[in-house]
């Protein structure tokens, strides 16, 4: 369970304090797709940065199991990202010099998974998010969009996650590879028991989740859903 | 692929650039190993020279090297002072003439060592000199012909020179070392007897042999024994007692040169200040520390110039990858942003990118390897070369009065000294030994060995280490926010 309680943060700028996200309160049950949607400049990624613990807030809590992660140390809280979240990015975000495998290989790296069990492991999520032995070992760069963001989608699984964050994951893409990447997201969410929370502004998309919050001006304002 | 292996494919993410980078690298790691090789080199050199020193003082007349009027030898009395002094063990005395060969076409020389060049007490021998020189020009390294006026009379192509004669309290040392004698037997130096040494090319070159005999100053002499030797100025030598040359160059209790010999090289530095303040104004007194110091003053030169170009080309080095891996730093603010959000550490990010800064220095070095191995030895000789070719350009200045051979003093004729000087103003034996010392500079070599190779590469990692701190402290500054897009 992920709950978010008077969550706020403020940015100091030239023009004085903008207040990105205003006192969002939320709950998110286990294994739920959720989104979020709102305009640019809503704070939808800011809010997702925060729930992914990129940020700290400037107040409020978030609770993800009975543990408030905006109180852990920067050494927690890397160890807590490594494990508990993926992140899915609209720009992918692969490292370039890394081919698909070894960019799935780099989370568990990081988590000092053993080098055969890491191969092993993106081997396997990489065929499951539809990316063929052929292509295993090809950079990024040799990849369509949304052959990157598969890739990018088996590296948020690789550490079996309870939480994957995905920030307009099918922004870059087509309609029709977008839709793809979405049911993608859809099934894993189903099939891996992972709390999916996407950030988008494609109300196709969004009315396909599990539930949505609607920002505004760093306020929620709607939910919708279960 | 670990953190380590990242690194060091990141290197060649922009090949281009890559190349460029260890290029310039290269570059400036082989200048600074190549000035490193020199220093060494030179270094040791320098070790080398004064590890020779003798615990020996100079004492010449004052004013010696601009002996055109000079005429203000030292005296037995004054030169009684300084045996007396407390740590001075003994003082070698010489009295040095020159004797032209009776009958010969030779033109009239000036006087030797501090003595009047127009004396008309020009003495005259039997003798013939055994050396022959191919005389060119004047100038340091030349001889030089007498009339009073600078140098610049022009002399024969072939010119023997006037024999020396030297009178000394211990003929058993001629130079700083012993006379060896092939026959005879040696001579007192304090009495005034009619025997003299010889050299053995002399004495070929006379028909003479031990019991022969002479004439010097219109006296008969008589070879006691002969020496060997492979110098050219002590083979034009004959030497006697000093009395002997007091008595017969008409200059009792004159004293060219002396050299007072201290009992410990502790005591050096003291005894020279003494002998100094006993002598005042009358005597240079130069001592054999003052003596090799000069003569490595060219080297330090160059020990100078390899170590501010050293430290300037390692600070090249480390701003060269300092700035490269900014640059890159700035370029993957994003990547570095994803590694952060999916649980790299700062210290494994920096751990990459530091290996990446190394891998780029080493490579650099493997080129700079290259370079100062190749280019070492004849950088250091280059450097050497120039340094005392401008030493002995800027210090020679040609004279007359005499004859002598110069490398970095004035030409001109001075005192025999039994020490070995090159600092101008020593006589012929001392000059000759300055130049092969001077000349053995120019042989320098480097030798390229582990230690200089190890402290390269020490250096070249603490290039990296320097290199990549700053971009450490902005990879511990990216925010893993950053990776998200901005709204």
């Amino acid at each position: 369970m992920l709950e978010v309680k008077h969550l706020t943060k403020t940015f100091v700028s030239g023009s004085g304090p903008v207040t990105a996200v205003d006192n969002v309160s939320l709950n998110i049950p286990d294994s739920c797709f959720a989104s979020i949607i709102g305009r640019s400049g809503s704070g939808k990624s800011t809010l997702l940065a925060l729930l992914g613990t990129l940020d700290k807030p400037t107040s409020g809590t978030i609770m993800v199991n009975g543990q408030d992660v905006t109180k852990l140390s920067d050494h927690a809280l890397i160890r807590y990202r490594g494990k508990e979240i993926g992140f899915v990015f609209q720009s992918y975000n692969l490292v370039p010099n890394l081919t698909a495998v070894e960019n799935v290989m780099l989370p568990m790296e990081f988590i000092h998974t053993s080098r055969k069990q890491r191969k092993e492991r993106a081997a396997e999520l990489l065929n499951q998010v539809g990316i063929t032995d052929e292509k295993h070992d090809r950079k990024p760069s040799h990849l369509s969009g949304g052959e990157q963001q598969r890739v990018a989608i088996a590296r948020a699984l690789a550490n079996q996650p309870d939480l994957i964050l995905a920030d307009e994951p099918t922004g870059n893409l087509d309609s029709e590879t977008g839709k793809k990447i979405f049911d993608l997201l859809h099934s894993l969410a189903k099939s891996q028991h992972t709390t999916i929370v996407v950030v988008t502004h494609d109300l196709s998309i969004a009315g396909r989740t599990d539930v949505t919050f609607r920002l505004q001006d760093g306020k929620l304002d709607i939910r919708r859903g279960k | 692929m670990n953190v380590i292996t990242r690194g060091f494919r990141n290197v060649f993410r922009n090949s281009i650039r890559a190349v460029s980078i260890v290029v310039i690298l290269g570059l400036s790691i082989g200048l600074a190993l190549t000035m490193l090789i020199a220093h060494q080199a030179v270094n040791q050199k320098i070790s080398s020279v004064k590890s020779t020193i003798g615990n020996t003082i100079t004492i010449a007349p004052a004013g010696f090297s601009s002996f055109s009027s000079v005429n203000n030898s030292l005296t037995v009395s004054e030169l009684s002072k300084v045996s007396s002094l407390k740590h001075v063990s003994y003082v070698t005395e010489t009295l040095t003439d020159r004797l032209t060969t009776i009958g010969s076409t030779q033109p009239s020389f000036g006087g030797f060592g501090g003595q009047s060049s127009n004396s008309s007490n020009v003495g005259q021998t039997s003798l013939t000199s055994p050396v022959t020189f191919n005389v060119s020009g004047n100038g340091g390294g030349h001889f030089f012909y007498s009339g009073g006026a600078s140098g610049s009379t022009s002399a024969p192509t072939n010119f023997t020179p006037p024999i020396t004669i030297t009178g000394t309290n211990d003929p058993t040392n001629l130079d700083g070392n012993s006379l060896t004698l092939s026959s005879g037997k040696s001579i007192s130096g304090t009495n005034t007897v009619d025997d003299a040494l010889i050299s053995s090319a002399m004495a070929s070159k006379n028909s003479l042999k031990v019991g022969s005999t002479f004439t010097a100053y219109s006296a008969t002499m008589t070879v006691a024994g002969i020496f060997t030797s492979n110098n050219q100025a002590e083979n034009n030598t004959v030497i006697v007692s000093l009395p002997t040359e007091q008595s017969l160059s008409g200059q009792t209790g004159d004293v060219t040169s002396a050299v007072a010999t201290v009992d410990s090289l502790d005591n050096l530095t003291s005894v020279t200040t003494a002998i100094k303040n006993t002598l005042g104004s009358s005597a240079d007194v130069t001592s054999s520390e003052d003596q090799a110091n000069a003569t490595v003053q060219p080297l330090n030169s160059v020990k100078n110039i390899s170590l501010f170009s050293l430290i300037g080309a390692v600070i090249a080095g480390a701003v060269i990858i300092l700035l490269n891996m900014i640059m890159i730093v700035r370029e993957r603010r994003r990547e570095i942003g994803v590694l952060k959000a999916i649980g790299a550490s700062n210290i494994r990010i920096m751990t990459q990118f530091m290996v990446e800064a190394i891998t780029f220095t080493l490579l650099g070095a493997a080129i700079g390897l290259i370079i100062g191995v190749v280019g070492g030895n004849p950088v250091t000789r280059l450097l050497v070369n120039n340094s005392t070719s401008s030493s002995s350009s800027t210090s020679a200045t040609p004279g007359g009065g005499g004859f002598g051979v110069s490398v970095n003093g004035g030409g001109g004729n001075g005192p025999v000294t039994i020490t070995r000087s090159s600092n101008g103003g020593g006589g012929f034996f001392n000059r000759i030994g300055g130049r092969s010392t001077v000349n053995s500079f120019k042989n320098i070599h480097a030798v390229i060995g582990w230690n200089i190779l190890l402290d390269g590469l020490a250096a070249a990692v603490i290039i990296a280490l320097v290199g990549s701190a700053i971009a450490s402290v902005l990879i511990s500054r990216v925010r893993p926010a950053e990776v998200m897009r901005t709204e």
